[in-house]
């Protein structure tokens, strides 16, 4: 069956089994190895991209599903040399990344939570935060870095994550 | 400006871009599709004899290129004996143990073939557990234990007991028969713990030139190698091993595995062959923290002297010997530390069992031995009415004091740390009010662990452009030493900004030896070799430089960039200029350096069977943690946690207060809820993500944290290792809080719900070690 979708703003095509989790066309296929699959079940977020807006853990998305989605990656939240998204900035000056393994599918999660909830609470944050495991930091400082980041935006007039591909 | 100035900074990771951006290529990024794919067949028994093991059929399925087996690889491995073969030789030993693999075009087809080896196992009785496993008629794991190659010599051995290390010091007996002390007796059991990296092991072996090149997700390139030539009977310098940044190590990585595999199959088919473990494979046979018993008794004055302290550790190091044989020496050290003791003896055995091997995990040993000696403390403190804080302040180790093994501490420094965790709590207030109506529990605990120095070298070639290139066998694990520290060390030698310093990635071809990144050794070891190299580099340098501008070196100093004259700032020239002049005269600018153990001494006779006698830079730390416990659920909240760390020197601050932050959750898990438990058949049940409880957001507090700057360390600058210590004193803090809170006794850890409500209804039974017998000596091999 051929499944055809927006990748990282270009069209994708893919001829096969449409119950092929979209982690593995992303990763073997296409070569874009920022989205991991640590767990392959749903449980720690590494894997995490945008369908249509919305994040969505890959490896539980047969690709069968996103038929006529707009898919973004990591690699399609700021390509080539464009700047960062403001949560990447805030993670890199905060000193939050250690292995980093986490980061990329950490970043998609929260740049959707950060766009649809600007006015959000700490306790808000770490809820948002429960389908992403990081096993190096301990966390706090990727929530202080959010909650910087939502600080930034409010006192800026912006919603966060304007940037879109 | 000093050298010390210069060098201490928060410098930001320079990979921290490229991992948020999902670029970095960590070594299971790295499969391409010309790669041949291998997967392994793995025992679904825990013991056995292999009765038939045929792969003919398996070479003919679609897309095979080659099966190996255990006879394709006969060497065997380990730390300390080897005993392990890289697959299955005649017998199994372990539920998930690896017995043949298949190299395919494709991972799917590789898996097909799995179903084509021809495999009869006699099943035998497995040995679960280190009570089943001490029986004096139990099966042995290993029969053939006697004909194994000794590594290390110095280790008592027998049957099921892989390794022993004692130690003792002073007249034990005589102070337990003193009529003046109480005794007092504990016994306590831990479980193993997970280490879960997001990357899991993974390798890329290919066959370049007759020689092996493994690139490598691993904390020890030089082991990977010299594992690779033992088991593939080659000479270890016909290996190379090259490692990408690693997604997370804790330990596990810290030991070979699946890596030679790889190799092997190179050699085979003379493709380049991937291996990786999946998630349920990495879980399953993850080299875990050990499960352990403890039994400690101590005889202590109405005063509070401790007049005499033994103890009896047992450590499941699974179906084969590992890290645990190498880690009975740390019960001298971490369940030894901590408090001045008049006089002790303590037995630390190694216990073969048909169960998945365990491994190194982040203050290996010392985390479960912390809890035992804290937990202990406090029912000393108890039984004969001591106040918790003031005992410890009283006994902690200081000035001239000695260790189990007779080696004297230099410095006051746990006391003063005791005093900073005063000042701290002072400075944050307590969180009791938090507790809203459940138990609340307040506790403080001391650790001892160490930096495990040893062998490292650096290259440091200065470049015509003015940058210096960092030559080591140092990885990038995540703990930001290869891209902090090391950066920061070099460049304050030589005068440079952090970002001139270019940090090569571990090569074991390009860099000399390294005992490998873990035990809190890479700033210290890899960092002192790097400062000798620097010591080459500025004489040549300043030589130069003196030739150059006529001046004595003496009168000349490195400082931005430049050779300037001695008080004469913007004077003199800059290093690219002295550099191309030295290239046209004399040569390139380059220096290497070296470093190892100054192995500190023990007393004499106090310490056998022991990897190390002595601590060469120990390292202390004082956690503090504020729990409340529901009593009708009994979950456990942290509602504060403080650390005081002795880091030496601190070189990059807010690095250091991220791995304590790490690393204090990390232990949050294991106290709290991270579980590992073994099926009636031998598997380790916890294989996923669903059944294995990591910490996630909710369940922790941001840490406060005090650095100790200024106890003695032979480390670069005085520091020491900051990263592997933070979970040190975890189960130990939780342990106490969580007993205070609900004034029952914390004998085993993790605090479950489950086990926290048995506790409050006293329907946790005690920990019964009958394989531990009374008398002390009767647990040694004499």
């Amino acid at each position: 069956m051929v499944v055809t979708f927006q990748l990282n703003g270009e069209d994708c095509r893919f001829d096969g089994d449409p119950m092929t989790p979209l982690v593995d066309i992303l990763r073997q296929e296409r070569f874009l190895t920022g989205t991991k699959a640590v767990c392959r079940e749903g449980f720690c977020g590494a894997c995490t991209v945008h369908v249509d807006d919305e994040a969505v853990p890959s490896c539980l998305k047969p690709v069968g599903l996103v038929q006529g989605c707009a898919v973004t990656t990591i690699e399609g939240l700021s390509s080539g040399n464009q700047v960062l998204h403001p949560l990447q900035a805030n993670f890199e000056a905060a000193d939050a990344v250690q292995c980093g393994m986490c980061f990329p599918g950490m970043v998609m999660s929260l740049s959707a939570f950060v766009r649809d909830n600007p006015h959000a609470s700490r306790p808000e944050i770490k809820a948002a935060m429960v389908g992403n495991i990081c096993r190096c930091t301990g966390y706090e400082r990727i929530v202080d870095a959010v909650a910087d980041c939502l600080d930034q935006a409010r006192k800026a007039g912006q919603l966060v994550g304007g940037i879109h591909v | 400006m000093s050298e010390l100035a210069a060098t201490v900074m928060n410098l930001p990771r320079r990979d921290a871009q490229d991992k948020l951006r999902g670029r970095t290529k960590y070594t299971n990024d790295r499969t391409r599709p010309d790669m041949l794919h291998a997967v392994l067949l793995r025992s679904t028994v825990p013991a056995g004899r292999i009765r038939k093991l045929d792969v003919s059929a398996a070479l003919r399925c679609p897309g095979v290129r080659a099966v190996a087996t255990g006879a394709d690889a006969p060497g065997l491995y380990g730390i300390g004996i080897a005993d392990h073969p890289l697959l299955a030789i005649d017998t199994i030993r372990y539920h998930g143990e690896p017995i043949a693999v298949i190299a395919a075009e494709t991972e799917k087809q590789a898996r097909a073939a799995l179903a084509a080896i021809v495999l009869e196992v006699e099943p035998l009785a497995p040995v679960f557990t280190m009570a089943e496993a001490l029986q004096p008629a139990a099966r042995l794991v290993h029969e053939g234990w006697r004909g194994y190659e000794v590594i290390t010599e110095g280790g008592a051995r027998s049957g099921n007991i892989a390794w022993e290390a004692k130690s003792s010091r002073g007249d034990v007996d005589a102070a337990f028969a003193r009529p003046d002390i109480r005794i007092v007796e504990s016994s306590f059991t831990v479980g193993r713990q997970s280490h879960v990296p997001f990357e899991p092991r993974v390798a890329i072996g290919s066959w370049e030139d007759g020689r092996a090149h493994i690139q490598t997700s691993t904390q020890v390139p030089w082991t990977v190698r010299n594992v690779t030539g033992r088991v593939m009977q080659l000479p270890p310098g016909r290996v190379r091993v090259t490692v990408p940044p690693v997604g997370g190590g804790f330990g596990l990585k810290f030991d070979a595995s699946i890596e030679p595999i790889t190799a092997l199959l190179a050699r085979m088919t003379g493709r380049t062959v991937v291996l990786e473990n999946t998630r349920q494979e990495e879980m399953a046979t993850c080299l875990c923290r050990e499960n352990a018993e403890i039994r400690i008794r101590s005889a202590v004055t109405a005063e509070g002297y401790i007049a005499g302290r033994e103890a009896v550790v047992l450590m499941d190091c699974g179906a084969y010997g590992g890290e645990q044989v190498f880690l009975t020496t740390m019960t001298a050290h971490t369940l030894g530390g901590n408090y001045r003791v008049g006089a002790t003896r303590l037995v630390s055995r190694a216990v073969y069992t048909n169960t998945p091997p365990n491994g190194a995990f982040r203050a290996c040993n010392g985390v479960y031995n912390t809890f035992a000696l804290e937990r202990h403390t406090d029912e000393i403190c108890e039984a004969l009415g001591f106040d918790p804080m003031a005992f410890r302040k009283k006994n902690v180790l200081g000035d001239g004091d000695l260790g189990a093994t007779g080696q004297v501490f230099e410095a006051d420094v746990l006391g003063p740390m005791l005093d900073r965790m005063e000042t701290l709590r002072a400075s944050t207030g307590t969180s009791q009010a938090k507790a809203d109506g459940r138990l609340y529990g307040i506790a403080t605990t001391v650790g001892t662990w160490f930096v495990f120095v040893g062998p490292s070298a650096a290259t440091v070639n200065l470049n015509a452009d003015g940058s210096a290139t960092l030559v080591t066998s140092g990885v990038e694990i995540g703990s930001g030493t290869m891209v902090q520290s090391l950066p920061q060390i070099v460049a304050g030698q030589l005068g440079l900004a952090p970002d001139q310093v270019i940090v090569r990635e571990a090569d074991t071809d390009a860099a000399g030896l390294d005992v490998g990144v873990g035990g809190g050794r890479t700033t210290v070891s890899i960092g002192a070799a790097s400062v000798a190299a620097c010591a080459e580099v500025r004489e040549k340098l300043l030589r130069t430089a003196g030739e150059m501008l006529q001046t004595r070196q003496e009168d000349l100093v490195l400082r931005e960039g430049r050779v300037e004259i001695t008080g004469r700032p913007g004077s003199g020239m800059s290093i690219p200029a002295i550099v191309a002049h030295a290239q046209a005269t004399t040569g390139p600018i380059t220096g290497s350096g070296a470093f190892t153990a100054r192995n500190a001494p023990a007393m004499s006779g106090c310490a056998m069977g022991h990897f190390i006698d002595a601590l060469d830079i120990p390292v202390f730390v004082v956690h503090e943690a504020e729990v409340a416990v529901d009593a009708d659920t009994g979950h456990v909240e942290v509602l504060a946690y403080r650390v005081v760390q002795d880091v030496g020197r601190a070189l990059n601050p807010r690095a250091i207060l991220g791995q304590i932050q790490g690393g204090v959750v990390q232990g949050l898990g294991y106290a709290l809820h991270e579980e590992v438990t073994i099926t009636a058949d031998g598997r380790i049940a916890q294989d996923d993500f669903e059944t294995y409880r990591l910490p996630l957001a909710q369940d922790v507090v941001a840490v406060a944290a005090d650095l100790y700057e200024g106890a003695p360390s032979m480390g670069p600058l005085g520091t020491k290792g900051a990263g592997e210590v933070p979970i040190l004193a975890v189960g130990a803090a939780i342990g106490c809080a969580v007993a205070r809170a609900i004034g029952k006794p914390v004998r085993q850890l993790p605090l479950t719900p489950p086990r926290v409500l048995r506790l409050l209804h006293e329907r946790e039974p005690p920990p019964d070690f009958p394989h531990i017998a009374p008398g002390w000596a009767s647990n040694t091999l004499g």
